[in-house]
């Protein structure tokens, strides 16, 4: 019953002709299906013989397509189902009476399958993810369409269904991984940002719900808690990319396997303690080529080993034996007692020392050796003499190496390094330098038991380049950018999104300014080849900076040398050229309305018939016609009624409606320009404006000058009329009677708003306002301070309130103080200029520390006299005031 | 249609990751890799240097300048975990404040709109949105921080415009309310209310399906809606509109080749200037069916604007 076990593994199978790409062990732990292309196996485990033919039952297979993935049902309900995809189909087998019959087959996705997952309880669930992006659910008892169908948006390379609870399940994309609940189907519960690279596996924890295991391209295979995606509860780095990494059922073990399609140096089984993840806990030595596939084999009742079982590309199928020790080594104490481990042990020895064909550990390095190092060719390769001659060529620099290797490499014991005189051409002081560097390798690398003979070549290579540049040209200066040792050490450069280096930003009012990286035009179009379309070729965090600094150990990664880099492989360049930092400047004000030079033509005093005459000539100037042809409208729509009071534009059934949607039209296609000018004009509040009407019919044609602005106050630029302003000037009474306002002081737009009939405008009026706001802000950036004052004159709200230093005045005889010059109670005018002696009713001035005000003109005048106040208080008012505001 | 204004040779020793102009188009920042931020006198074709700025230990990632009314005053933000606000006296740049209240690089810096007041919005890659308020009483700098806006990280911030043309007309005299957008690793875009003394998320933006690398809100002149542009290492900006900033509605404008980096909306919020991992930039408005087109089509030639 015992099988032939040769050391610490037996050969299940051996076949040529199988060329499986996928493997899969059965819940009992009896059968392995071995699936590809032209065959489907199945070897029975159970029964030990050496004849192949009894053992192995073959079922040909006539599909152009290869088995991408391969599983069994994990519960004994369905113990006898199997599933195995192919390109976009799935297919459900039924192992019966020594038969495999296809019971179900369906086109699942539109492209190719990447990956299948049976329910880990449910007997009839089924998950299945492709390159579609989509994540297909599958109930067997209605298989025509899925259950559920996850849309990830990116295409997905995994799914897994968590081993403890029955509602999770996790697919990886690229190198992120989606935590997905089968209860809220829409969109992922959890998002990771795992990886930078490519996740190729994923495997939850058969112990907890929240753990997961991802394996990458980057090497690294790395532990989440999906309660705390954050970050990484830990991280383990191994030397190659990692294909897949799967728990131990015993301890806190995990097996790693490197990338198939990557052969390296390495052993590519290792077993690790997820405790202690500085080195591997053991190796598997044994097959002659990469591991496709490895699975645990159902634990026998009874049985102190866990069983392995792999498939690889040498086409042989392996069991593996987990001995107490090395469970042990991943912190599982194996219930049986001591004195029977004992006894195992002395038995496997026995075992050992039987084995006599056994792989060596050498002759495997030398088979997996990727002999397609560049600038480097292998002479000679002898596994009995244990030597490699190897010959590198870098530049002018030739050097040709023995490495011999004692009896117990690797296990502590280094290779020996030689360089053979005769062939190279390089002097002592390189040769030194390589010797020294080669040694310190091997020796880090055999003090793991690990292999050294690809990294040691790789690495001379690597420091042949750099000897050979650096006594070509001088060292090339680079700046540090990520230096490890720095204080910024603890930065989580994971998280940090990478840098930006090309950018455009709309600036002042038609700037637009450009930054990028510069660019070779001859190399334009081999750029355009480099990053595939369709997939994302920049980088998500900057911590990609840092990888690539990992792997150069020679020097400090910067942004720019990340892009060198990715244009030039090997080419030494000089950074500098690439880091030409070049700003432009674009003038993009033709794609806007705006025009700075009819900006500064229109005006916005006198009678409207004048300004639109005025306004369409100065559009003419510029070209634009079609604003021509506005301003004429808008004279006609003004028109000659417009001084008659009771019918006013406004009041026109046609005007009025026209200018709005002349001004609605403006607004839209972005012209502020021309919406503001019209609302200015035509906007504007009914009553103010009726105002304004009725006041021009009262006064004479002769004061009525265009251009003198007879309606601004004596205060800040920013106001409309004040209304003490026209009481004071004795036009109370006509005011009175067309607007019908019974508070003079309360003319802001809420009370306009009761005079208007129709509710409807209120939102018309505000966006006026926000219309000339805008435009004043435009004028502002351009610098045409007196255009954007023209324009804030007709908001109907005052923009904000002053804020700062107030002067304020006593009322002589009633003794309040008076804000707007005059006093509330009494209405005189409380303010009397030093100089004159008269009140003052315009533009007055005062000193801030004495307080003595007058006319500007008066102080004015004065003060090019002396520079003493006039009342002589002594205050040395214009030198003082200098000094005030100067820190 | 468009012609170079000028081109400046910044002497930046490491790639730019930020240029700006100031509000009269009188002078352009700069910050890089290097560690340092450059000022240029731009005005008429000139290029200047004003000053060179050093006090960050870590590539400087954005700047932003202040309105004039307040000031002179440009802000950076960087790897080194610190925001500077710089202030120009008598020609000369010097540190006016730092903030080193962050405990990650904080990727983002943005000026509110000048009629709110001195206001400084920071994005860093803690997780957390700093909201820094000038206080004129006290000249110090209040700062108020959203802890954890976004899990991971924030990769941008942007302000919404004070003036909008929706605000209420019943209310002349009323407070304009202060409101930002957001974007960060957590794939969402964000939008965020100022409710007192404190920062309440008004809505989350779903869409994206990788990291938010830039939000900028358009000022949407003489629309009377909210717009919002998000881009996304998804390949994918996105137009985000809403009529009360609690429903918004996507439209994708396009998908790229490469991840998309950067927005910018223009003056008048009619045109979107996008560009990204692939060193193009591409500008965007929409036609009068309301499609989002590309107006700067490289391959025509017509308003051609390369890096080069």
């Amino acid at each position: 019953m015992s099988p032939k076990w040769n050391s610490d593994y037996y050969i299940a199978l051996e076949c040529k002709d199988l060329q499986a790409n996928a493997m899969a062990i059965d819940s009992t732990g009896n059968f392995v299906l071995l699936a590809g292309r032209r065959f489907l196996a199945l070897r029975n485990l159970d029964i030990i013989d050496s004849n192949i033919d009894s053992v192995v039952q073959k079922f040909p297979r006539q599909s152009k397509y290869e088995v991408g993935a391969a599983e069994w049902n994990p519960t004994n309900y369905h113990k006898e189902l199997c599933v195995i995809s192919s390109n976009q189909r799935l297919e459900v087998l039924t192992w019966r009476m020594d038969e495999l019959i296809q019971t179900f087959s369906v086109r699942a996705h539109t492209r190719v399958i990447t990956d299948l997952n049976w329910h880990k309880f449910d007997p009839n669930l089924l998950a299945s993810c492709s390159v579609d992006t989509f994540i297909h659910l599958w109930d067997l008892r209605d298989s025509r369409r899925p259950t559920l169908s996850l849309s990830a948006i990116a295409e997905a390379s995994q799914v897994r269904w968590n081993k403890v609870s029955s509602h999770l399940l996790a697919t990886s994309h690229e190198g992120d991984i989606k935590i997905w609940d089968q209860r809220k189907g829409t969109a992922p519960v959890q998002y990771i940002s795992a990886h930078l690279s490519k996740i190729h596996g994923l495997d939850w924890s058969p112990t907890s719900e929240s753990y997961i295991c991802s394996s990458s391209q980057d090497h690294t295979v790395k532990f989440f808690d999906t309660t705390n995606p954050r970050r990484a509860e830990c991280i383990l780095p191994t030397t190659a990319p990692v294909w897949r990494a799967r728990y131990t059922p015993f301890g806190n073990g995990l097996v790693t396997a490197v990338v198939p399609q990557l052969r390296r140096g390495e052993n590519s089984l290792l077993l690790w303690n997820t405790a202690n993840r500085a080195t591997p806990m053991h190796t598997f030595v044994g097959h002659r080529d990469v591991v496709l596939e490895f699975e645990w084999r159902k634990q026998r009742p009874g049985d102190t080993d866990f069983q392995l079982v792999t498939w690889s590309k040498d086409q042989t199928l392996l069991v593996w034996r987990i001995e107490p020790f090395i469970q042990k080594l991943c912190g599982y104490e194996p219930v049986e007692s001591k004195d029977s481990n004992e006894i195992y042990g002395a038995e496997n020895l026995r075992f050992f020392k039987k084995t006599s064909p056994r792989v060596q550990p050498l002759q495997q390095e030398f088979s997996l050796l990727n002999v397609l190092i560049p600038n480097l060719i292998i002479l000679k390769m002898d596994p009995v003499a244990r030597n490699v001659l190897v010959k590198a060529t870098i530049n002018n620099f030739i050097v040709v190496l023995k490495v011999s290797f004692p009896s117990a490499y690797p296990h502590g014991v280094p290779p020996g390094f030689e360089v053979i005189k005769e062939g190279s051409n390089v002097n002592e002081s390189i040769i030194i330098q390589l010797l020294q560097m080669l040694k310190h390798l091997a020796q880090q690398r055999v003090s793991k038991n690990r292999t050294c003979l690809e990294p040691c070549l790789r690495q001379m290579v690597t420091t042949l380049e750099q000897l050979s540049s650096d006594t070509e040209n001088n060292r090339i200066y680079n700046r540090p950018y990520l230096e490890p040792s720095s204080l910024f050490a603890g930065y989580n450069d994971a998280y940090i999104p990478f840098p930006r280096t090309s950018g455009a930003k709309f600036c002042s009012v038609g700037m637009l300014v450009c930054f990028g990286r510069h660019v070779n035009p001859r190399r334009l179009s081999m750029k355009i080849d480099i990053a595939p379309r369709g997939l994302s070729s920049t980088p998500r965090a900057l911590s990609a900076l840092e990888n690539i600094y990992s792997k150069r150990n020679d020097d400090y990664m910067t942004v720019s040398g990340f892009y060198y880099q990715r244009q030039r492989s090997r080419v030494k360049h000089n950074y500098s050229k690439f880091t030409k930092a070049v700003v432009h400047i674009y003038d993009v004000l033709g794609l806007f309305f705006v025009n700075r030079q009819l900006a500064e033509e229109y005006i916005l005093d006198g009678d409207v018939g004048t300004i639109c005459k005025h306004n369409a000539a100065a559009s003419a100037v510029v070209g634009r016609w079609d604003l021509v042809q506005a301003w004429t409208l808008a004279e006609l729509v003004a028109g000659p009624e417009q001084a008659d009071e009771e019918n006013s534009w406004n009041n026109h059934p046609f005007g009025n409606k026209l200018m709005e949607s002349l001004i609605g039209h403006y607004a839209i296609q972005h012209d502020i320009q021309m919406a503001a000018m019209l609302c200015c004009i035509f906007g504007k509040e009914h009553d103010i404006f009726t105002r304004k009407a009725s006041l021009k019919s009262l006064l004479s044609p002769v004061q009525l000058v265009p251009g003198k602005k007879w309606f601004k106050s004596e205060g800040s630029p920013y106001h409309t009329i004040p209304p003490a302003d026209i009481v004071a000037d004795g036009w109370v009474l006509p005011m009175l009677r067309t607007t019908r306002s019974t508070s003079l002081d309360n003319l802001t737009i809420e009370c306009t708003i009761k005079l208007h009939h129709a509710p409807i405008k209120i939102i018309p009026n505000s966006l006026y306002e926000y219309y000339k706001l805008a435009y004043a802000d435009t004028l502002h950036r351009w610098g045409l301070i007196y255009h954007r004052t023209e324009v804030l004159k007709y908001m109907c709200k005052t923009p904000e309130t002053h804020k700062g230093v107030e002067f304020i005045s006593d009322c002589k005889d009633c003794m309040k103080p008076a804000k707007f010059g005059n006093c509330s109670s009494c209405k005189k005018v409380t303010l009397k200029c030093i100089v004159c002696h008269l009140s003052v009713r315009g533009s007055a001035n005062a000193c801030v520390l004495c307080g003595h005000a007058g006319h500007t003109k008066c102080l004015k005048w004065w003060l090019s006299l002396s520079d003493v106040c006039l009342t002589g208080c002594g205050c040395k008012c214009l030198v003082q005031t200098a000094g005030m505001f100067t820190p | 249609m468009v012609s170079i204004l000028n081109s400046i040779d910044t002497g930046h020793e490491d790639m730019i990751h930020d240029a700006e102009v100031d509000y009269y188009g009188l002078r352009l920042a700069t910050c890089s890799s290097d560690n340092s931020i450059k000022v240029y006198d731009i005005k008429s074709g000139a290029s200047t240097l004003i000053d060179d700025l050093k006090g960050h230990y870590g590539p400087v990632w954005q700047i932003a300048w202040s309105h004039p009314k307040f000031g002179n005053l440009l802000a950076s933000c960087s790897y080194d975990r610190k925001v500077i606000i710089w202030k120009e006296q008598q020609r000369k740049w010097v540190k006016y404040y730092e903030y080193a209240n962050h405990d990650s690089s904080v990727n983002s810096v943005q000026f509110a709109p000048a009629e709110l007041g001195l206001i400084l919005a920071c994005g860093s890659s803690d997780g957390s949105i700093s909201v820094l308020t000038y206080n004129v009483g006290s000249n110090n700098w209040d700062a108020k921080k959203i802890q954890n806006a976004h899990a991971i990280g924030c990769n941008a911030v942007s302000w919404a415009p004070a003036i909008t043309p929706v605000f209420s007309s019943n209310e002349p005299e009323s407070q304009p309310i202060k409101r930002l957008v957001s974007g960060g690793c957590d794939n969402l875009v964000k939008v965020w209310r100022e409710d007192g003394d404190r920062w309440i998320e008004e809505s989350k933006l779903e869409v994206h399906s990788d990291w938010v690398r830039d939000v900028a809100w358009a000022p949407s002149v003489g629309l009377h809606r909210y717009t919002i542009a998000s881009c996304s290492q998804d390949r994918r900006v996105v137009i985000w509109t809403s009529n009360d900033c609690i429903d918004w509605n996507s439209t994708v404008l396009h998908t790229f080749d490469d991840v998309v980096w950067n927005l910018s909306w223009s003056l008048n919020g009619n045109i979107l200037a996008v560009s990204g991992g692939d060193n193009k930039i591409t500008l965007w408005d929409q036609n009068s069916e309301g499609n989002w087109q590309c107006i700067s089509d490289v391959q025509k030639g017509q308003g051609q604007i390369n890096n080069q």
